[in-house]
Formats: C-alpha cells, structure tokens, sequence
C-alpha cells in the first residue's frame, strides 16, 4: 500500500520539547513513517504506511499522548476563547491576591520575632523558617516557584527530580560554604554588588519565566535567548544545572542569608559554620519545598492552566518587586516600596 | 460575561489593594513628616551630633531630622536583626556592611550639608531611611 498523508490538528502543545516528547512517541509507531509537528499553526502532519483510515490513526495516536495532556483531532477545536478568557481573570486574580497576603505578612511586623542570644543550630533553624517567609521568599521562592512551575510545564512526565536535585544542591550547598566561612573566617558571598547583580539576574529571569507561564508569547513561545534557553533546557533535564542552581541560592540577596553567613564566619570552625548554615537552610526547606512540589502536583491536575497562569501572575509580581528593589539596593534609583 | 465582569472588579480591587501596601508611608512616619510629634533621635554631645537610627524589620524612625553643618555621626541599633535592614549600604558615604545582629554601628557622616539628605538602604532595598538635614 501506498504511504499516506494526513494533517491533524493538536491542542495542549505549548513548548519545543513537547514537540520533541510527541514526535518520539510517534516514532514508536510502526504504522507511521514520518511525523512533523508545527508549532506556530499547532498541527501535525503524519506519513503513514496507509494500512488505517484516519478515524484510527486519531484514536491510536489520542491513545498514547493525552496521558501527556495532547490531543489531536481533524477539525480545529475552536478553544472556547471565553473560558480561557476568564481563566487569564482568575490567574490574576489569584495571583494578586497571592501577593497581597504576600505583602500583608511583610507589612504585619509579625516576621520581626525577637531570637536573640547566641546562634545555635536551633536558632538558626528558626530563622531559615521566617526566613522562607519573609520578603526572602520573593526572590528565592519567587525563583523555586518558576523553575518548578516552567520544569513542570515543559516536562509532561515531571518527576519532581530536578526539584529533589535542587533542594540537595542548596541544603549542602549551604553546608559546604557555611563550613568554608567558618574555616577562612572571611567574607565570601557577602559582597553587596555581586549578590545585588546576581538577585537582579534572578528577577529578570522570574520576569521571563512568568511571562512565559501566562502564555503571553503565544505564537512564539520561546523567545529566550537560544543559549539561556539551552541553559534552562538542561535545569530541565540534567543533574548538573539543578544543584548548582541550588548552591547558587546561598549568594541570593537575603538579609537573613547574609546575616546567618557572618554568623557563620564568626563561628571559628569549619564544622560549626557548616551546622549554622545547614541548619539554617533546613528551616527554609519545607516552605520551598512545598512551592516546588506543590507546582509538580498541582501540574498533574486538572487545574494545570489555572495554576501555571497564576504561578505566572505571582512570579512576574516577585520579579518586578525584587528588580525595583535590587536597583534601589545598589543606588541605581530611589527606594519605591516601603515594606 | 457578568462572571468575567465581576472577575475584573475584584482584580481591579485587589490590585488597589496592592498598590496601597507597597507604596504607603508608615503611620510613625506621617507624623514626623507633619511634624506633631517628632520623635528625637539626634543630640549633640561635644560638637558632634549623634543620630540614632533602630534597624530591624525596616529602619525606624524611616524618615528624620537633624541640624545640617556640624559634624555627625550616625549610630545604627540593631536588636536580635536577622532581616534585610541588618545589610546596611550608605551610598554617601560609601558604607556598606553587615551589621552584628545586635550591637550598635556608628557611621561617620562627615559635616552633612543642609538640604542635601543622607539615604541608607538595605541590601536588597526593600527597607530605606531618609534623614534630612536643615
């Protein structure tokens, strides 16, 4: 029999490795020759062997990718534009509202407990849990929230295993350079200018990432930079890049962070800087924790779009704030917010 | 449609709401800005002013007042600071620490001139104080 053609269209495509993930799922098939998804026009063209009728060929192919979220069909499915009008409406507003219970916690005093005396592991504990909810949270979980919530949307089988790389990377991470501070006794990783700059990188990519999230680039979705894009396609998939992202949490601007490293520093001993700093980032784990792999499960739900979308909202909402703030930090322009 | 309507009210409301948080004065310093009750935090003692600034949380008083001319030493209190207000960077005077969590820093001002205000922010600059100079 002769090889036949066929055009489908496909919904639920949103990134190029989906792309990739489908076309490999398809190349399994022995009944298909060839196969070709197109992005931009969000159909697919299939060659096949010619031994099924088209009805079939949707139903197979149907059976082996909507696990994944995608279908295909023969007839465009008019996506019911109002629905995913008023879910953009829904995103914003639980993204908003996100940041204001955000905003309202910082503005409330009730994160200024008084832990006095000297710093212990416990202590220590202590401050990494305020620590994870104070204006921290903006820039380092505002980042965990956007790798998580962008690994989860490009990655349809998401594992949670860059997240669970992450955590490790920064719990030891923090270990090894508390160690290291406490060893030299010298300021390393508090130098102002070089965490300012590298919080204001982390903004702009939350910025990206979020925006990215609400899907605002719709036609050409990726419009990173093709070596950062390549970067983040390895935070996706690699072992390497999630660790170090973790470890490179630990140069973050955060006040805590910082004051907890001259703790550190002052401590005299490789081993006890090691204990104050992994203590520490201990305290901020089940916070973070819960942002990353709460994006993992909320991904495999039904409320996937809402949630990206709002995950978008709130991180384009971190990223804008920390941004502001960084330049206002290293004197760029005037303080704007008063928190 | 009435759905989508009352989806954008409440947005809009909540965004108010937003706005309203992040850029709003704190009530301690609306009153030193009228000027009713001006909380003291200079003093000269032989010569030179001492301004004492609390860091925790944010600084306090967030916006004050002294005598511009004399020389003048700003003194920082932290208390149990852990937060952002504990990485302190002056810009003009090219201060930039991280301040022991509790214990007193004394910056050295110079002889501020009158109408050029002194700005600290913390490091990641959510936190600032202003203090002006007359």
């Amino acid at each position: 029999m002769e090889n036949k053609k066929y055009t489908f269209y496909i919904n639920g495509v949103h990134c190029a490795s989906c792309k990739i993930s489908i076309e490999d799922i398809l190349s399994e098939q022995d009944f298909i020759t060839k196969s070709n998804i197109n992005l931009k026009k969000e159909i697919i063209e299939i060659e096949t062997d010619g031994n099924k009728n088209t009805q079939e060929i949707i139903d197979i192919i149907n059976n082996k990718i909507k696990n994944n979220g995608y279908t295909i069909s023969e007839e465009k499915i008019s996506k019911d534009l109002s629905t995913s009008d008023n879910n953009i409406w829904k995103a914003l507003l639980i993204g908003i509202s996100f940041l204001l219970l955000f905003f309202i916690l910082q503005k409330s005093g009730i994160l200024n407990l008084g832990i006095g005396g000297e710093t212990t592991p416990t202590t220590s504990f202590l401050i990494g849990i305020i620590a994870s909810l104070s204006s921290c949270l903006a820039i380092v979980g505002g980042l965990v929230l956007s790798l998580s919530a962008k690994v989860a949307q490009d990655n349809n089988k998401s594992t949670g295993k860059p997240l669970i790389l992450f955590h490790i990377g920064r719990l030891f991470g923090f270990a090894f350079l508390g160690g290291v501070l406490g060893l030299i006794g010298q300021a390393l990783g508090v130098n102002f200018l070089l965490s300012a700059i590298l919080g204001l990188v982390a903004s702009l990519v939350m910025m990206i990432l979020g925006l990215n999230l609400l899907g605002i680039f719709k036609k050409n979705k990726i419009t990173l930079p093709s070596n950062i894009f390549s970067f983040f396609r390895k935070v996706e998939h690699a072992t390497f890049a999630p660790i170090l992202i973790g470890i490179g949490t630990f140069f973050l601007p955060c006040g805590f962070t910082q004051s907890m490293q001259i703790s550190a520093l002052s401590s005299g001993s490789f081993f006890s800087g090691l204990l104050i700093m992994f203590s520490f980032s201990l305290g901020t784990l089940p916070v973070l924790a819960l942002l990353s792999f709460g994006s993992v499960s909320f991904a495999n739900s039904k409320y996937a779009q809402l949630f990206f979308k709002s995950a978008g909202v709130v991180v384009i909402g971190l990223g804008l704030f920390s941004f502001i703030a960084g330049l206002a930090g290293i004197g760029i322009i005037n303080p704007l917010f008063n928190i | 449609m009435k759905n989508k309507t009352a989806l954008i009210i409440i947005g809009l409301g909540l965004f108010v709401g937003l706005a309203i948080i992040l850029f709003s004065i704190p009530k301690s310093n609306i009153v030193n800005n009228t000027k009713l009750e001006q909380i003291p935090n200079s003093e000269i003692k032989d010569g030179i002013q001492y301004i004492t600034i609390d860091a925790k949380g944010g600084y306090s008083p967030r916006v004050s007042t002294a005598k511009g001319g004399i020389p003048t030493k700003l003194i920082v209190k932290t208390n149990s600071t852990y937060d952002c207000s504990a990485a302190l960077s002056v810009k003009s005077v090219g201060f930039q620490k991280i301040l022991q969590k509790t214990g007193e820093e004394v910056i050295d001002l110079g002889t501020p001139v009158s109408g050029t205000p002194v700005r600290g922010v913390c490091g990641m600059g959510m936190y600032n104080f202003l203090v002006n100079f007359e």
